[in-house]
């Protein structure tokens, strides 16, 4: 079953008189536990491509299907609920809130739903950090977390409301090659436990064996690569 | 309430800071309102606190009782208006007089015993019921004018006695100790003091007027400025608003406590704004994972309103603390005004936090892929 379906997708910025083509017709489709990897140069539009399928920025021309929910004309108000409730992202930069606990940074997305934050979400947010082996960091601030830890609070963030479909904009790229591969490796481990769809944006080819499938972006255009890795 | 709660826990000393400063700040417009309050009635409060519903003055007299007098005919023909239930002399001088063995200013009040003018604050002892006798303002009551002291007044027509019956809450005029005698001993101690003999008449300074029953005062003094030349009527409150000294204390204060009052909400505000810039990237990320712009404007304003209230808080510590300290001011701890007080400054820093409500609801999410955040 496919859990992304994006359709001749168009992005065109415009900034004053210049058009940016930043996506152009681009088709893709994600199944459930499929982990794609997308691959392209700086400024070829993955991080666009991203915001598109996790609903943060309206396409210009094509459709947006997402578990099942076509989110292509939905206004910014059914788009907050739908990443709220059907997509995890994991940032490039920024990706947890300064004044929580590594905890805290899971429980916040029960609290944005409207949960109350009682014992099973508190249950549900130590199970998950335990097995991204923060067991111990639970209470940390992210100020007290390394790199790779930060990431991996990221990613317990990302899992926390049992999306279909997660969306990592370069979750390697701020660290060394082991962790980065270590955090690959847990990627891949969490997707696939949960049979979750993922598209990793990467510009680094060391890490596209962890994907299912290398689909390829130059200039917003894809071309799916023929041999996984 | 999560995200409010748990980023407060975490900038305790920012917030504490703040909601230090907010309380120092409500505490100071508390202060100067009781010193306000206070003063006022010191100045007027005899005024204030007798039974007269109207008080007819000369139309000279600028609304200054001290300058006021009231002839005869005048008396008469106040009386013989319509709604006029009871129109009675009321004097009013300054006297040297010994109280406690020592010689000072006391202001004398004249009424007909009975009738309007009386007291009506009467905290201990009864009202006059004899010439001779006196109701003394509560204030004074250690410094010679307490139930049982004599009061003398001083003149070159000789002494008068006069032995202090009662005593009333806020009863002092031109913040001075004050009595309210019966007329007849009011028109004595002005022959004392001026040297007259006695069965000189003495001129009311004012009348005291009482209005029939169900009968409207406003009316009442409009009917006797229509019917009576050479007057002004005033009510009661009228008369205490109009005062000289009262009106030129309120215009001082109240320029000075606009200011307090716009200082509150505009270093509520700026904090809020400062504290939204400094958080910009998280508010954008929790916007990217979808939380509602209402969520976070909910969370700022939570905050608001509990640095307020903390800070109101802190605020009637110190006046409660501060005001037994004044308490010769004739100050009193009253939690009306502390009420109204933080609710006023609350909606002000409300208003003014508008601004940083306004920079929330510009969050773009998609800054997020970006890690942006600032939007300036
Ligand atoms: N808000 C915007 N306004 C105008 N042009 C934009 C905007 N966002 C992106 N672009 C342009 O669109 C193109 C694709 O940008 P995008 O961020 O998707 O690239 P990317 O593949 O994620 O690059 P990187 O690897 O550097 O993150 C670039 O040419 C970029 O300059
Ligand atoms: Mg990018």
């Amino acid at each position: 079953m496919t859990v992304l379906d994006m359709r001749d997708v168009r992005k065109v910025y415009r900034s004053g008189d210049a058009e940016v083509v930043a996506l152009d017709h681009a088709t893709l489709a994600v199944d459930h536990g499929e982990i794609v990897a997308l691959l392209g140069p700086s400024g070829s539009g993955k991080t666009t491509l991203l915001s598109i399928a996790g609903g943060l920025l309206a396409p210009t021309e094509g459709s947006v299907v997402v578990d099942g929910e076509d989110i292509t004309g939905h206004d910014a108000r059914r788009l907050t609920a739908f990443r709220r409730e059907h997509v995890g992202f994991v940032f490039q930069s920024v990706n947890l809130v300064p004044f929580l606990t590594a905890e805290e940074n899971l429980l916040v997305v029960d609290e944005l739903g409207g949960g109350k934050g009682g014992r099973a979400a508190r249950e549900r947010a130590r199970a998950l950090l335990d097995e991204l082996g923060l067991a111990a960091r639970g209470s940390n601030m992210p100020s007290q977390l390394s790199g790779g830890e930060r990431q991996r609070v990221a990613i317990g963030r990302a899992l926390f409301n049992n999306p279909g479909l997660v969306l990592f904009d370069e979750p390697t790229s701020a660290l060394d090659t082991q962790l980065g591969e270590q955090v690959m490796e847990l990627i891949r481990r969490e997707m696939k436990a949960r049979d979750t769809a993922a598209v990793i944006v990467t510009h680094d080819t060391r890490m596209t064996h962890y994907a299912d499938r290398v689909v390829r972006i130059v200039d917003g255009r894809l071309t799916a690569d023929p041999v996984p890795a | 309430m999560f995200l409010a709660w748990h980023e407060m826990r975490r900038s305790k000393l920012r917030f504490g800071l703040l909601t230090g400063a907010v309380g120092l700040l409500v505490f100071l417009i508390l202060f100067q309102q009781a010193l306000l309050g206070g003063l006022i009635t010191q100045f007027i409060g005899a005024v204030r606190n007798q039974s007269a519903d109207v008080l007819v003055f000369n139309d000279q007299a600028r609304k200054n009782i001290e300058g006021s007098i009231i002839l005869p005919e005048q008396a008469a023909a106040v009386a013989a208006v319509e709604g006029v239930a009871v129109a009675s002399p009321l004097g009013e001088s300054t006297f040297t007089v010994q109280a406690d063995g020592s010689e000072t200013d006391a202001v004398v009040f004249g009424y007909v015993l009975g009738g309007p003018g009386a007291p009506t604050t009467l905290s201990a002892g009864r009202l006059p019921t004899a010439d001779g006798e006196a109701v003394a303002s509560e204030k004074d009551e250690a410094d010679g004018f307490g139930i049982g002291d004599t009061v003398t007044v001083l003149g070159p027509g000789g002494t008068l006695d006069l032995t202090v019956v009662g005593v009333a809450r806020d009863l002092n005029y031109s913040v001075s100790p004050t009595m309210f005698t019966s007329f007849d001993t009011f028109a004595a101690a002005k022959r004392v003091r001026n040297g007259l003999a006695e069965g000189t008449a003495v001129l009311p300074s004012v009348l005291a007027v009482q209005v029939a029953d169900g009968a409207d005062a406003e009316a009442v003094v409009e009917r006797i400025a229509a019917a009576v030349g050479g007057v002004e009527p005033l009510t009661r409150q009228q008369a205490v608003d109009g005062s000289p000294g009262v009106s030129s204390v309120r215009t001082s204060f109240g320029v000075i406590l606009g200011l307090f009052y716009l200082v509150v909400p505009l270093v509520t505000g700026l904090f809020f704004l400062i504290v939204t810039f400094q958080k910009a990237s998280a508010l954008t990320l929790l916007r990217a994972i979808g939380a509602r712009a209402r969520t976070l404007v909910v969370a700022l304003l939570v905050q608001v309103v509990l640095v307020m209230a903390l800070g109101s808080l802190v605020a009637f510590g110190l006046y409660a603390g501060a005001l037994q300290g004044v308490k010769n001011l004739g100050v009193r701890v009253e939690v009306m005004p502390v009420v109204v007080t933080s609710l006023v400054v609350l909606a002000l820093a409300l208003v003014t936090s508008l601004v940083a409500v306004r920079r929330v609801l510009r969050i773009d999410p998609l800054d997020a892929t970006t890690g942006a955040g600032v939007h300036l």
